[in-house]
């Protein structure tokens, strides 16, 4: 198996389930960066705690996830490797499914770098199928 | 050059193949057979340096190159040096894939290149074999560097056809060739000898006393005998056509000799009809009498077909002698992959068994010395070494636990109150804030699905929980309730956001006041709040599954190890120490408490585990609700009961026998869990009866149980009180 050699690292940010309509329209904050992973869910890396029109909002900080930078290089070793569906024929976009059989998710630039989400329980198996490095540490 | 032949070294020239460096040193590169050098049989199979099953045909020979014949009438293992971890997959997505570059290959590639498509060629001889067609349609293809899981938006499969073998008395001698193997073995310079060139009008071979195993006599069905060294067969041929009856009615187009009608050769009367199975043509009459009177039928019993060359050599032929028999042409039988040989590292590579998560304590707990298994999808620890000492500090002094891996989920929504009470058979609306309630999951038929806690934070927010195997499909179970009710509800699955720790114990409370919880902010039982533990944020629930006193702390996973060792540190002077999962599964077990999927069957409904307590028909409506009240009235001969004996406990799954009543001595259930209780010095158990009358005296392992009350400990449940 040739290695895709990335670096997992622990995210900290926010997690948000909302009406699709307050999500549509929050102000986030310049560090944040929204990953909408449904109408109803994003998950926020980075920022404070977003305010939401959506009284019954679920606002929790998530600590759930570790990511890693991929450059466009080692995307297409990943895509090549490791997904068995097909990648999404226009970027930005955000991509769901399993990765080396862990599910994963992939934010995809518009200038062909990415970045790979995992859970953080399952990121330990991802990372020795695909040959990457898991994230360290845990304790605040 | 050489290579090693059987343990001796033999020489090859340039460019031969292994078969054919065999032949060039009057050798067989298998024990027999007719050769075909076209990869199509498989009669040249060897070990080739530790890789059992490889064509030697197809594989060039190399100096020191080790071969090994196949042990004789024996199989060896299946089992190449490599695994799957050790071969490069890609998955690759093509417009036109073309599986062969003969005559037929090219001429598909030009056309569909001129009618604008991007093609790629697949071809065994150009170093990429297909050796699989499956639905998509997708091709699995053997390369030099691995293995190609290939997508492609059509495939045209132009793959020739295959030289018929003889089947007939003889045909396992060595000596018999295709044409095309001859040709290819004059090509390369070998002498074969005096040769015969016969068609389908072989009678039988015979060897000589002086050569036995080799051909020496050919017998026409005309009676004449022709003396040889060696026999050519130009028997005609048959769509090489596995790859497409590996996928019918999926877009694969066959062109080419592949596709062509072709006659089938006459019935065989005897010999080896499949060389790779050691199928006799006797075998076949063995199970045509026997009621196996479909080509289906005759290849499954027979084994006809279900070799290494699947069915390549002994297709048209038995498609020959069905048909005889029928009156009618049979089709051929389905193709399954792999068409050639593969490894198992070379099937394996590319897919994955399940992820098993680790939780945010996975290193604490190896540091530990625990012993790690896999439940419910997670690696989580099962003893720390010794399950006993585990067991007193939960009942006399304090231990932590590992619950990280439980189902957390948070609802919140105007309509949350209204979902949770159709979801769950408890009443929910009553829960005060605060307060947290023991509840079941009920699928439509009333059976139970899992387990688990309701927590209400607020008038419209509530977390739940549920059982480690169950927090996969909680997610999508309530979704699919509220979405379908039309309810307005969020739901949030924070399972792997949130760790959580089983703080247990009569001196739990006493452990938490020393890391910061003051005495009147701690939760009392089925109480939950959110307080700082050792300075960090933890939403704490006071439940109980062992039976004693115990704190749920689940917080954020950043926190997770240190909030272990501050509770591992503060509580040294307490004599604290983690447990495992077989120490609580044995506390929980005294206790009566049972694990849904371990001690429930898929059809257990409340009453059948004695839990009609956890179900309100009262309520006018909730999921399973409308099963109950059909099958109330019913008799039910099925229940579990609790078991003491004694010791050692009985295997998980040993049968129950009553010992007395008019099921005497036969099987009415079995032990769904036991454990030899250190504090009752027996055994307890969970078991099922599933025929009336229910035995109070059973038989278990050989030897005599009663049936006991449950909970066997603390029955009034004090404990978890103090
Ligand atoms: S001789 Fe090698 S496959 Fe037939």
């Amino acid at each position: 198996m040739l290695a895709c050699e990335v670096t997992f690292e622990r995210l900290a940010g926010w997690r948000v389930i909302a009406e699709p309509s307050a999500l549509d329209t929050v102000a986030w904050a310049p560090d944040a960066t929204p990953v909408r992973i449904s109408p109803d869910d994003a998950f926020v890396i980075g920022g404070p705690a977003p305010g939401l029109s959506d009284p019954h909002a679920i606002v929790t900080p998530e600590h759930g996830f570790v990511g890693a930078a991929l450059t466009a290089t080692e995307l297409d070793h990943l895509a090549t490797h490791h997904i068995e569906w097909s990648l999404p024929a226009t970027w930005p976009a955000l991509a769901q499914g399993q990765i080396a059989g862990v599910p994963a998710k992939l934010v995809l630039h518009a200038d062909g770098s990415a970045q790979l989400l995992v859970a953080t329980a399952a990121h330990h198996e991802m990372a020795d199928r695909i040959g990457a490095t898991p994230a360290t540490g845990g304790t605040r | 050059m050489r290579l090693v032949y059987d343990g001796q070294p033999i020489e090859f020239e340039g460019g031969d193949t292994v078969a054919l460096a065999a032949i060039r040193n009057g050798q067989h590169p298998a024990r027999g057979g007719t050769l075909c050098l076209a990869g199509d049989c498989g009669n040249c199979v060897a070990t080739i340096d530790g890789t059992s099953w490889v064509r030697t045909c197809q594989t060039l020979a190399l100096p020191g190159v080790i071969v090994a014949r196949h042990p004789d009438g024996v199989n060896p293992t299946m089992l190449g040096p490599d695994t799957a971890a050790d071969i490069d997959v890609r998955h690759l997505s093509v417009d036109v894939a073309v599986v062969g570059a003969g005559a037929s290959g090219v001429a598909a590639a030009a056309e569909q290149r001129t009618a604008g498509h991007d093609v790629t060629v697949y071809d065994a001889g150009q170093g990429s074999e297909v050796v699989g067609t499956f639905a998509g349609p997708s091709l699995i293809v053997r390369t030099a560097t691995g293995i190609d899981h290939v997508h492609a938006h059509s495939v045209v499969l132009a793959t020739g056809a295959a030289e018929l073998h003889p089947v007939c008395p003889g045909n396992m001698l060595r000596g018999i060739y295709t044409q095309g193997a001859a040709d290819a073995i004059a090509a390369a310079g070998i002498d074969l000898g005096t040769t015969v060139t016969v068609s389908t009008d072989v009678a039988r071979f015979e060897a000589a006393e002086d050569r036995p195993g080799a051909v020496a006599v050919v017998v026409l069905r005309d009676g004449t005998r022709h003396e040889c060294d060696a026999v050519i067969v130009a028997a005609g041929s048959a769509p090489r056509d596995l790859l497409a009856r590996m996928v019918p009615n999926v877009r694969v187009t066959i062109v080419g000799p592949a596709a062509a009608a072709h006659d089938l050769p006459p019935a065989p009367t005897g010999g080896v009809i499949c060389p790779c199975s050691k199928t006799t043509v006797e075998d076949l009459q063995g199970v045509w009498d026997k009621g196996f009177n479909e080509l289906e039928l005759v290849k499954r019993a027979s084994l006809c077909g279900t070799g290494t060359c699947q069915g390549s050599v002994c297709g048209p032929h038995l498609q020959a002698w069905v048909g005889e028999r029928k009156g009618e042409r049979p089709l051929p039988f389905t193709g399954r992959p792999a068409a050639r040989q593969i490894t198992l590292g070379e099937a394996a590579a590319g897919y994955h068994i399940d992820t098993f998560r680790r939780t945010p304590l996975h290193d604490e707990h190896i540091a530990l010395g625990a012993r790690l298994d896999k439940f419910g999808g997670w690696s989580r620890p099962w003893n720390y070494g010794d399950p006993v000492a585990e067991y007193w500090a939960v009942r006399e002094g304090v231990s932590i636990g590992d619950v990280s891996t439980l189902g957390k989920m948070m609802v919140s929504g105007p309509d949350v109150v209204e979902a949770l009470e159709r979801i769950y058979p408890n009443h929910v609306h009553d829960i005060k804030v605060g307060r947290s309630r023991y509840v079941i999951n009920l699928s439509e038929r009333g059976h139970v699905l899992d387990d688990g806690m309701i927590c209400r934070e607020d008038e419209t927010r509530f977390l739940l929980t549920f059982t480690s195997g169950g927090a996969s499909v909680a997610e999508m179970w309530v979704r699919d309730w509220i979405e379908t009710w039309g309810l307005k509800v969020h739901v949030l699955d924070r399972t792997v956001s949130h760790g959580a720790i089983n703080v247990t114990g009569p001196l739990a409370g006493q452990l938490l006041q020393r890391l910061g919880v003051d005495a009147a902010s701690m939760p009392k039982f089925l109480q939950h709040r959110h307080l700082d533990v050792a300075g960090i944020p933890c939403h704490v629930m006071r439940l109980s599954f062992t039976g004693e006193s115990s704190f749920e702390l689940h917080h954020q996973i950043h926190h997770s190890r240190e909030l272990w060792q501050a509770l591992l540190h503060e509580g040294r002077s307490l004599g604290i120490k983690p447990h495992g999962l077989q120490t609580l599964f044995g506390l929980r077990l005294e206790k009566g408490h049972v694990i849904v999927g371990q001690d429930t069957e898929l059809d257990s409904t409340p009453r059948r585990i004695n839990m009609d307590w956890a179900v309100k028909l009262d309520k006018p409506r909730f999921v399973g609700r409308d099963a109950l009240i059909r099958t109330a009235p019913l008799p039910d001969e099925r229940r579990l009961f609790g078991f003491t004996m004694d010791g050692p406990a009985p295997l998980e799954g040993s049968v129950i026998r009553p010992t007395t009543g008019p099921a005497a001595g036969e099987v009415v259930g079995h032990v769904t869990s036991s454990w030899d209780s250190p504090l009752f010095g027996h055994a307890v158990l969970l078991g099922w009866q599933k025929r009336l009358p229910h035995s109070d005296v059973v038989e278990i392992d050989g030897r005599e149980a009663r049936v006991s009350a449950v909970p066997f400990y603390d029955r009034e449940g004090a404990r978890a009180r103090m």
